[in-house]
């Protein structure tokens, strides 16, 4: 016990330093959810495989495939419920999400964890 | 405290203990500063020697497997994870095995190595919290705090591998979801000497410092081998009096066929010897941990399967950190499960729990208590009990939704 007080004494505290100086996060470290609405073709598998059911499909009108209408749907994120697992990035065939390293994410304001950039 | 009111009922009447005085019952719980989730243990005390504990559960019943059976089953390897903080990998492995075996697909090699690796962090890191929790309910607020410093260590190394320090979100059907990093392996066995030299000092601690051996030493009632087998003790609730009882050995998983190591027992049967039994398997974890990182083998990590499993029924159980997960999981064909049940360690560590408890002082209540290493968000259950007739049962979902619709809308059960 002895040789550990006198350790303890000379080491510098183990607490962290945070919100003074930036936390160190590691390279997989999971945050909010980011989308690039120009590779996003409303493929639903996101919605599909959410566990926290974060995602919801918007119609945005129909295209023309030949003959047919078809409706064209993109990802409306309720970030509130995110779980930041990972599935649906993990699950989109174009790459079109990913996690960033934002966690800050506590907010008074619900509108600010809604993420329309897919829906305008 | 007026005695009419506690009037012990029928239940606890049949149970022969029509003798004891109302007036030497003390409540432990349900919120009670010892225990992290509330259970209700009434104390009946002689004097200050506890007589008999009589439990009361299903405080933290949060309807887990009537949720999975709502949801598909990916979805549900997500919500078996927060099941528990500390032993979440675990559920998800668990279940991810029970549902692996409806399918005919093998888990790659690789994937079954880095499976055990991050079961080993989490059995590390259970174990390093356990110990602090001890000193902490002992007074030795000093070893807590060095113990959850070095519990640090594991959850960077975990953080830095998943993403994520407590819900590791590793598992996934037939494989796990990402590959270890590059680098990590000097570095694992680098910081898993440093946790085995850490182990070794803390268990010269607990010999030889005088807090932790007043607090630990012979406290506890002792129980013989075939008491601990008659009341189902699972984990290192059997492994403490002597039983070479690990699932890890008798039915490996994952990779435990391929790494050596060997379970740890004791046989003091007080709670230092629980102290000393969880010090010595965070040794066996980390050369565990260490032998599997150099003995990675090539692969793939992972093997897609379909939405749908196939029907059938199977089981799977774990070693967790603290005892025997049992996973049941039945299919009828679709996208969601019929039926899963998951069985936690701590409900099957109760009855013992209730055993050692016994002749103990009332001070010792929550040092023992944390010994058996409880989870009781886990375990938590809920069955129906008629004190008048002493009849007891469980309701399926579809009858406790009926009785909810009868309790509420009588005028529609008029047929």
């Amino acid at each position: 016990m002895i040789p550990e007080m006198f350790r303890a004494m000379l080491e510098k505290p183990k607490t962290e330093a945070y919100p003074y100086k930036p936390i160190e996060l590691t390279q997989r470290f999971r945050g909010k959810l980011d989308i690039d609405p120009a590779k996003c073709t409303g493929c639903q598998v996101c919605a599909l495989v959410c566990p926290a059911g974060v995602i919801t499909l918007i119609d945005m009108g129909t295209r023309k495939v030949g003959d047919r209408e078809l409706p064209v749907k993109r990802p409306l994120f309720d970030l509130s419920s995110c779980i930041f697992c990972g599935e649906c990035v993990d699950n989109c065939a174009f790459s079109a999400l990913e996690m960033t390293k934002q966690f800050e994410l506590a907010t008074p304001n619900k509108e600010d964890l809604m993420m329309r950039k897919a829906v305008k | 405290m007026n005695a009419e009111q506690n009037k012990p009922t029928r239940r606890e009447e049949t149970a022969g203990l029509i003798e004891y005085s109302t007036e030497n019952l003390v409540p432990f719980g349900p919120i009670h500063p010892a225990l992290k989730e509330p259970e209700y243990f009434k104390l009946i005390l002689e004097g200050e020697r506890i007589v008999e504990v009589i439990p009361r559960i299903g405080y933290v019943h949060r309807g887990l497997e009537k949720a999975a059976e709502m949801r598909p089953w990916v979805q549900n390897m997500y919500m078996f994870e927060r099941t528990c903080g500390i032993c979440s990998f675990v559920h998800s492995l668990c279940y991810g095995q029970a549902v692996e075996g409806l399918t005919m697909f093998q888990v790659p090699r690789r994937a079954k190595y880095i499976r055990l690796i991050i079961a080993e962090l989490e059995r590390i890191h259970s174990h390093l919290l356990w110990v602090g929790l001890m000193g902490h309910w002992a007074g030795f607020e000093t070893l807590f705090m060095w113990k959850w410093s070095d519990r640090e260590i594991v959850l960077d190394l975990v953080e830095a591998i998943s993403g994520n320090r407590v819900h590791k979100s590793m598992n996934a059907f037939c494989g796990v979801r990402r590959d270890m990093p590059e680098g990590m392996e000097d570095r694992i066995v680098e910081r898993m000497k440093h946790i085995t030299d850490r182990a070794h000092y803390y268990r010269q601690i607990i010999d030889t410092e005088e807090t932790m051996l007043v607090r630990t030493e012979n406290v506890g009632n002792k129980v013989d081998q075939e008491t601990a087998q008659k009341l189902c003790a699972v984990g290192p609730m059997a492994r403490y009096v002597g039983l070479r009882q690990d699932v890890r050995l008798t039915d490996p998983y994952a990779a435990y066929d391929e790494v050596p190591f060997d379970i740890v027992t004791r046989n003091e049967g007080d709670v230092r010897a629980l102290l000393r039994l969880r010090l010595d398997e965070i040794v066996v974890s980390a050369n565990m941990i260490s032998y599997a990182v150099e003995h990675l083998p090539e692969g793939p990590i992972r093997v897609k399967i379909p939405p749908v499993i196939p029907a059938g029924e199977h089981s799977s159980h774990c070693e967790a950190p603290r005892g025997e997960i049992f996973y049941y999981v039945r299919s009828g064909g679709g996208r969601i499960p019929e039926r899963v049940k998951s069985r936690q360690p701590t409900l099957a560590n109760i009855p013992i729990a209730l055993e050692l408890l016994k002749g103990q002082t009332l001070a010792d209540v929550p040092v023992v208590l944390t010994a058996i290493d409880p989870c009781f968000g886990c375990m938590d259950r809920m069955s129906f009990l008629d004190t008048d007739t002493n009849r007891q049962w469980t309701w399926s979902g579809e009858q406790l939704r009926l009785y909810g619709i009868k309790h509420y809308f009588p005028e529609r059960f008029k047929e």
